[in-house]
């Protein structure tokens, strides 16, 4: 029995040294002989459900990463190489929390991203008192700033920016009859609420909630049946791109004809690819990426079909991040340090103005408010009218 | 009414699928005693073996369904053995513990040979029906059709062949089996063989009218364990009614009542009978 034992033992011992080493290798290889190095730190999931999601958020980071190291990036006169340190949280708070301490303390980053609410909130308990960094925070909830964490920095919109211009846009069009069929996540009840005053308040009439969680529901036919029967005139739905078109065809499909509000978390370039785009029509949602008409907006489309995937469209997921990176590296040159968050942090509004061309892809932060929002001049939502042609329309981020 | 006739026949192709996908999930059980838990992850494989077949091999679909459960059947024949016939002396946590293992390599392996896309299989079936004054897709009903000549076909099987009525005995008696000479070991081989296939059958149907991705199994499996709990362990026409029973209740649920309590029914279902009639509805007096 013993011998048994120890004879499966062995093989174990020598994978956890192997993946041991393997590990330690990575932390402190990389720089390629000369100068320092800059790590910036992601915590996101890279299995599980929202695998794809971290995917598309490291990829940002990434081809920003490569970018900045083949322009060289000089501190205080001294130069450094960029790298990423990437760690899998499963979309798990607590992960996400405990990744953050690794990465500042085991890998030295000052700067880490995190790219899902619940984490954010986590990595904010611990951001300012022991070991302190500064989070990109990747998620479109307004609670993020409004916590005074002031080493915390929101990289894309507020989703409250799009209420106004999109109930204007259908109630401009004659619609009173609000159907409610988001995703039943945290994100998709806030929205939720969020639409239901706004349209309310607009003097809208709005139906009863028919939210589901898109990930938990094997068959979404009853949920949209239910949805219709109350005759809406637009419908409030929006979750994973994916599973959103498959929401929308199968309302077109059961003969529904009016309009979609799209929640930001869902983007028209992803939805086209799994539904007949014409099941689309007569919707707004978020602008997509490829249609800016940003100086670097072009390069990034080709580079993410050449180095990512041609399988997928590249979108606000990477593009945000990738100007996100730019603007955190750029503040660290403006700053003149890459070790103190609090000095990078107050250098984001002056680097925002100097970052190079190339990285403004779509609507890059013109500012950076005392509370950390970044705010762009230029961003737009997308509206498909009924033929199935884009116009664009201005959104306030607030 | 037009939304109640729309609703039910929502409600009972979900519940084909949940059959399929339930009856190997209790054949296991009833054979081997064991939850298996990677039940799910083996759902996934064969949705992404059918959209395999269908979208890079170019085969009809009906074929790649059929191909599909085939070459999952093996896949259960090898989990078998590989995974839990070493393990056939050891105590049951063992089982639980490895079957997780499997269900974890079978979600990486996934995720490395076809990545973490979401993924949308076309089915070839499409266009609607009129019946009884609603449109139903013709998918739907090609899921209900497929479900009942699976569930005919299957019973054939179990209660008329000498494979199937091996299954019987050794869920029955498993020492009084082997002495009459059945071998518990191919049995539990062709379990396994068939419970793969079938859920892939469960997968290959649902496909086109859902997305796939490497934890899509997940979702399935809650249910798939409530609806053997509530029809019995290990009892096949326990499956039957339970899979029809819960795909119902969740449409008319998320009908009459919201969209959260259609999510959340089949849980209600499950502690009300484990507080009324913990055996399960259908169950024959627990063996052992």
């Amino acid at each position: 029995m013993s011998q048994k034992s120890r004879s499966t033992l062995r093989p174990l011992i020598a994978l956890s040294t192997v993946s041991l080493l393997a590990l330690t290798s990575c932390g402190n290889g990389g720089g390629d002989g000369e100068g320092g190095t800059i790590t910036i730190g992601v915590t996101g999931p890279q299995s599980g459900g929202g695998a794809l999601y971290g995917e598309n958020v490291e990829a940002g980071i990434r081809l920003a990463i490569d970018e900045l190291n083949e322009q060289g990036v000089t501190i205080d006169g001294e130069e450094y190489t960029v790298e990423m340190r990437a760690l899998d949280d499963e979309y798990q708070p607590n992960a996400a929390a405990t990744n953050a301490q690794r990465l500042v303390e085991q890998d030295d980053a000052s700067v880490v991203f995190v790219p899902h609410a619940g984490g954010i909130h986590a990595a904010q308990e611990i951001n300012t008192s022991r070991s302190e960094f500064l989070i990109g925070a990747y998620s479109s909830d307004r609670q993020i700033v409004e916590r005074d964490n002031e080493l915390t920095f929101m990289i894309p919109p507020t989703f409250a920016s799009y209420s106004e211009p999109f109930i204007e846009l259908f109630q401009d069009q004659g619609a009173e009859r609000l159907g409610l069929l988001a995703t039943a996540s945290e994100y998709g009840q806030q929205w939720t609420t969020m639409m239901t005053q706004d349209w309310e308040g607009a003097g809208g009439e709005v139906l009863s909630n028919n939210n589901f969680d898109y990930g938990a529901v094997s068959d979404f036919a009853s949920a949209v049946a239910s949805a219709l029967s109350e005759e809406p005139d637009v419908i409030l739905v929006g979750g994973p791109s994916q599973t959103t078109a498959l929401v929308i065809e199968e309302a077109r499909d059961q003969g529904y004809e009016g309009g979609f509000m799209i929640m930001d978390q869902a983007k028209f370039e992803e939805m086209e690819l799994f539904t007949d785009p014409e099941n689309l029509n007569n919707s707004a949602g978020p602008k997509p990426v490829a249609e800016f008409d940003d100086p670097g907006t072009d390069e990034l489309v080709e580079r993410f079909a050449e180095e990512i995937t041609e399988e997928r469209p590249l979108t606000a997921e990477t593009s945000l991040n990738f100007q996100a990176v730019a603007l955190v590296v750029k503040a660290m040159e403006v700053a003149g340090t890459h070790e103190d968050p609090t000095a990078i942090r107050e250098a984001l509004p002056e680097a925002a103005t100097e970052v190079d061309d190339v990285f403004r892809v779509s609507g890059f932060p013109d500012v950076v408010t005392d509370e950390g929002l970044l705010i762009s001049d230029t961003l737009e939502g997308a509206h498909r009218d009924s033929e199935g042609n884009y116009e664009y329309f201005p959104v306030e981020i607030e | 009414m037009t939304l109640f006739i729309q609703q039910f026949f929502n409600g009972l192709s979900l519940g084909g699928v949940y059959c399929l996908a339930a009856i190997g999930l209790t054949l296991v059980f009833g054979v081997l005693r064991i939850p298996n838990l990677a039940h799910g992850a083996l759902y996934m494989v064969g949705a992404y073996l059918t959209y395999f077949f269908l979208t890079s091999a170019g085969v009809p679909y009906i074929l790649a369904i059929a191909l599909a459960a085939l070459v999952l059947a093996g896949i259960g024949i090898g989990m078998e053995r590989v995974v839990f016939h070493p393990l056939r002396n050891a105590p049951h946590t063992h089982h639980m513990i490895a079957a997780a293992g499997a269900m974890f390599f079978l979600h990486s392996l996934v995720q490395a040979i076809w990545g973490a896309d979401f993924r949308r299989m076309e089915s070839p079936i499409t266009g609607r029906v009129e019946i009884l004054g609603t449109q139903v897709s013709w998918q739907r009903v090609t899921i209900v059709i497929t479900a009942v000549v699976v569930l005919i076909a299957l019973t054939w099987f179990i209660k008329k062949t000498v494979h199937g009525q091996s299954i019987e005995a050794v869920e029955q008696d498993r020492v009084g089996a082997s002495l009459v000479g059945i071998n518990p070991n191919r049995v539990s081989m062709l379990t396994f063989g068939l419970a793969a296939a079938l859920v892939a059958v469960a997968a290959g149907l649902v496909a086109p009218i859902n997305l796939i991705y490497p934890t899509m199994g997940d979702v399935i499996m809650v249910k798939v364990f409530a609806i053997i709990i509530l029809g019995g362990l290990g009892s096949i026409p326990g499956a039957i009614v339970g899979g029809f029973t819960l795909g119902l209740a969740e449409a008319m649920a998320t009908t009459y009542v919201s969209a959260v309590a259609g999510e959340v029914i089949a849980f209600v279902v499950l502690i009300l009978v484990l507080a009324i009639r913990p055996t399960g509805l259908l169950t024959k007096a627990v063996q052992r």
